[in-house]
């Protein structure tokens, strides 16, 4: 078992032992212990802090689970000459993420067409497991301008406002790309998927301000209660997780090339400096980009839906970008280290961004209140708009936890589900949902996740966001 | 005509089966030849993703990889059929190891596209990963742990 020394109410300490170059540090409260010991998440919380170059401790958010190589929930950050990185830090669904739009509507007025705006949704968003757009082809010269800038390339088409770009994570495009580190074989397989939401855990949701926590920042976000809102969460789809493939494979050679030490093969990696490394990051940047541009083409959706089902034009609708987050995403950003500003790689699997008011990357819109994080939880309860903070910048480069993590493995909330009817329950919460089968709804019923709140108490509580909002949801469309 | 295999007899093991795991979904694989434990790794990623008696033989693929050793090349079979599934939508029915080396694979898988209106959708699988990954003799055959990532 995993050595554990409590600091206080939300942060614990895995002391620095045998080949670890530096400590853990984890953020959770003491409810969520025996959980995380359970399993093999704390384990990779040390094994991560082996690795060449590590700045600053091996990071967990509260939302901590097991992984593969790194743990879900888990923050690292790499010095960019001696450091690493590493395909498994980021993930196989690269720039998995969330956003969140407002509406000029209220809870009132939508309840009446829910049912329809669901059906609308899920007509107009290829969802579930192999889902593509029959409608919607990319050439490779289109796909290659998709992977160099993103988002940009999707409203210079059409799809979303120029006003959109500003309010998402890095412009909506990652500098750096290189469309020629991404393989054929990756390229083939996004060629389809583009605006496309996938299955798992993906979603979109339409829902509303069900409690305002700060008045304030609430308002300065464009947030009032009984909003409607909706949340698009997908990422690269089938691009970016044969991009980390074709990279793991890659950093398995490097590793050893390079005799990096691993406590676990996924854990493979390459140093920053080095060309493999270079490589990744530029592929990497790429299947983000994409991952960019699918939410970017969902979210367009997302507005044409409402303007067919309750007949208004965009101007009434207001359905505008509040924010757009990565989950799973390596950047090269600046941090404060003992005194001095470095530039590190910093590594976020299954972690949000949270920067603080006054960061040079956060946008205009946000300079005051600090950049919006949201935190999606299932699809029973409820999701939470925070704001990124000072304390997060000094403690946690910046990061914050990224949702529920699961509670049940799928194959326990199937056992579960066996035998009741998961949409007809949510539909007497008042809660529309409709899947592209009924295994996908009955994998991700409520129970099967941890109460969002849980998590989202202790980042509050430790300082590294501040809770704005909660939002409940009204329809769901699962992938 | 497409042969059908033996019978399994009753001693045999189960070609697999899901282990706890909370977040992803990680598979114990048996086979009482490699080959045969390739295959089966195929029939249990079918099975992740629909009801495998739903699909009908109707096209075939040839498969050939290449890895670095055995570990290696049972995650690139697998991320080669979700590729295939990714790109046309195919799902095997049935897997033939051709010829299987520690370096070296030769398959031909015979199953279909994916139809949501004739095919269940069950679970979407992003990869299978290195991640506590083995091979090992186990009793008259070989057994194998991969994990996948959903």
């Amino acid at each position: 078992m995993i050595k554990l020394r409590q600091i206080d109410a939300y942060r614990w300490e895995i002391p620095r032992e045998g080949k670890m170059r530096t400590r853990g540090l984890i953020f959770c409260s003491k409810e969520m212990l025996p959980s995380l010991q359970e399993d093999q998440s704390l384990q990779q919380v040390a094994n991560v802090a082996t690795l060449p170059g590590i700045v600053g401790p091996s990071l967990a958010m509260p939302d901590i689970h097991w992984g593969y190589g790194f743990a879900i929930g888990g923050v690292a950050a790499f010095d960019l000459e001696e450091g690493i990185v590493s395909p498994g830090g980021v993930g196989y669904d690269i720039n998995c993420g969330v956003r969140l739009l407002r509406t000029r509507l209220s809870r009132e007025q939508v309840a009446p067409l829910m049912k329809t705006l669901v059906d609308a949704l899920f007509t107009n968003i290829p969802s579930g497991v192999g889902s593509r757009r029959q409608d919607f082809k990319l050439t490779g010269a289109a796909l290659k301008k998709v992977l160099k800038d993103g988002c940009r390339w999707a409203v210079k088409e059409g799809f979303g406002e120029a006003g959109d770009l500003a309010h998402i994570e890095a412009g909506g495009a990652i500098d750096g790309a290189d469309p020629e580190a991404v393989s054929d074989f990756a390229l083939n397989r996004g060629k389809d998927q583009l605006g496309t939401l996938g299955s798992g855990n993906h979603f979109v949701e339409v829902g509303y301000i069900d409690e305002i926590y700060d008045p304030a920042l609430a308002a300065q976000l464009g947030l009032f209660q009984d909003q409607v809102t909706a949340i698009v969460h997908t990422g690269s789809r089938g691009l970016g997780h044969q991009v980390c493939e074709d990279y793991i494979k890659v950093m398995l050679k490097a590793s050893a090339k390079y005799g990096i030490e691993l406590p676990d093969r996924q854990l493979c990696c390459a140093p920053l400096a080095s060309p493999e490394g270079q490589r990744y990051l530029a592929a990497m940047a790429g299947a983000a980009n994409f991952a960019f541009a699918n939410r970017q083409l969902i979210t367009h959706w997302v507005r044409e839906s409402f303007e067919q089902v309750f007949h208004m034009g965009p101007r009434d609708l207001g359905l505008e970008l509040v924010y757009d987050v990565c989950h799973n995403i390596a950047k090269i950003e600046t941090h404060t280290v003992e005194g001095k500003p470095r530039k590190l790689c910093v590594h976020r699997k299954g972690a949000t961004r949270a920067f603080p008011p006054h960061h040079p990357e956060v946008p205009e819109a946000y300079r005051e209140t600090g950049q919006p994080v949201l935190i999606p939880g299932d699809m029973g309860r409820y999701s939470f708009v925070l704001v990124g903070t000072e304390k997060a910048i000094t403690e946690t480069f910046g990061s914050t936890c990224h949702g529920a993590g699961r509670l049940m493995s799928r194959h326990q909330a199937k056992k579960v589900a066996h035998g009741r009817s998961i949409i007809q329950e949510l539909a007497a919460q008042g809660i529309i949902v409709r899947g592209a089968g009924r295994g996908a709804i009955d994998e991700e019923i409520s129970e099967a996740y941890k109460d969002v709140s849980g998590v989202v108490d202790v980042v509050h509580g430790a300082g590294i966001a501040r809770k704005v909002a909660r939002l409940k949801p009204l329809g769901v469309i699962k992938g | 005509m497409i042969k059908k295999k033996p019978e399994a007899s009753p001693r045999r093991r189960r070609p697999y089966r899901q282990l706890p795991h909370t977040a992803d979904l990680a598979w114990r694989l048996w086979g009482a030849s490699l080959p045969e434990l390739f295959e089966n790794a195929g029939c249990a990623l079918s099975a992740t993703l629909t009801d495998r008696r739903y699909l009908r033989r109707r096209a075939t693929r040839e498969v050939s990889l290449e890895a670095f050793d055995r570990e290696a090349l049972l995650v690139d079979w697998l991320n080669h059929l979700l590729y295939l599934f990714d790109v046309d939508g195919f799902v095997g029915r049935d897997f033939q190891v051709v010829s299987l080396t520690d370096e070296h694979l030769e398959a031909r898988v015979t199953g279909e596209s994916f139809d949501p209106a004739r095919h269940p959708s069950l679970t979407g699988v992003k990869a299978a990963t290195f991640h506590q990954l083995s091979i090992v003799p186990a009793g008259d055959g070989w057994q194998a742990t991969v994990v996948l990532d959903l």
